[in-house]
């Protein structure tokens, strides 16, 4: 009975990764697609360091006035420059970035292709060498026993 | 494939050594640099409110280059910052404007800053750091150099050094 009751209260707790109930959850969600800029690896969101806070108020306030996500995004992007996006826009130098694992998919698949090619040609050359007394020799070997005397 | 492989071999350590080459995030560019400086207008840190008013801040007709300091009294660069910035101060006040921004601090603690330091460069008072987000400032210490025109010549990311800040005024004051 006890071990119930403790699992209800552990069930019970609030997931440590729920907003706290200041903004709203789209603020959060903003938020997650900019980095906090004096943190390592961290986003506005997840952050508690002053600055970041100060983001997602400038994000509650922007969603307030009735911006859109591109608008707020363009805000951050105007003072701070693409590095401020989690996601890097598809142009320039980090259209690489987008571009490299297709680029490694076409390098896999065409040294799989040539590596099969070379198979395939080996397996010919091997079936053309065999001599037509070898050829005989084991038509013989498969023939059925009772033939032999 | 294999008969290539130190062209391969090459590739990637080019790609190596490009990476090693690229400038530390710290040193990025400002996207500000070569725009307008953006305008604000803050409360001036008490100590300074008889001399120099109750705002101030970056505007244009200010007339004079800037050097616009963002600081905090809990960021250690900025203790050993604050003398230099004094001293520059003193030999070049008539010529550029040294403007702190305290910022992401309490009101009592930069005060205590300014006393311990006997900083007389004015200081306006950003609690939450918000004119730092509209310069997109990466942490504190940082420095932003404004032409006499208000435009944004360079940023400067960490501490100054004595080397560094003369070289910022040289290309302020040419």
């Amino acid at each position: 009975m006890g071990w119930l009751l403790l699992l209800a209260l552990a069930l019970a707790q609030p997931s440590p990764n729920t907003p706290p109930p200041d903004f709203s959850p789209e603020v959060f969600e903003i938020a997650r697609e900019l980095r906090c800029p004096v943190c390592q690896g961290e986003s506005a969101a997840e952050s508690n360091a002053g600055i970041a806070v100060e983001m997602r108020r400038i994000i509650a306030e922007q969603l307030a006035q009735g911006k859109s996500r591109a608008e707020i995004r363009e805000f951050f992007v105007q003072r701070y420059g693409d590095w401020i996006l989690y996601e890097p826009p598809a142009r320039g130098l980090t259209l690489w970035v987008w571009l490299s694992p297709l680029v490694g998919l076409g390098l896999l698949g065409f040294g799989l292709w040539r590596y099969l090619a070379g198979v395939r040609a080996r397996a010919q050359l091997t079936a053309s060498d065999v001599s037509e007394e070898e050829i005989a020799r084991l038509e013989a070997e498969l023939q059925p026993r009772e033939r032999q005397p | 494939m294999l008969r290539f492989w130190p062209i391969l071999v090459l590739l990637l350590g080019g790609l190596f050594y490009w990476g090693m080459q690229r400038p530390n995030p710290n040193e990025l560019k400002s996207v500000l640099v070569g725009k307008p400086a953006p305008s604000f207008s803050l409360p001036l840190l008490e100590p300074y409110r008889a001399q120099y008013g109750p705002e101030m801040g970056v505007r244009a007709g200010l007339g004079k280059p800037v050097l616009l300091n963002i600081w905090a009294s809990w960021c250690i660069p900025c203790r050993t910052e604050a003398p230099l910035l004094e001293r520059f101060h003193q030999q070049y006040r008539d010529q550029v404007l040294i403007l702190g921004v305290n910022v992401q601090d309490s009101e009592a603690e930069a005060l205590k800053f300014i006393q311990q330091y006997g900083l007389t460069f004015p200081s306006v008072y950003d609690g939450r750091g918000r004119i730092g987000i509209e310069y997109g400032y990466y942490g504190v210490p940082e420095t932003f150099v404004i032409d006499r025109n208000g435009t944004v010549l360079a940023r400067h990311a960490g501490e100054l050094s004595e080397a560094q800040l003369r070289g910022y005024i040289e290309q302020v004051l040419r």
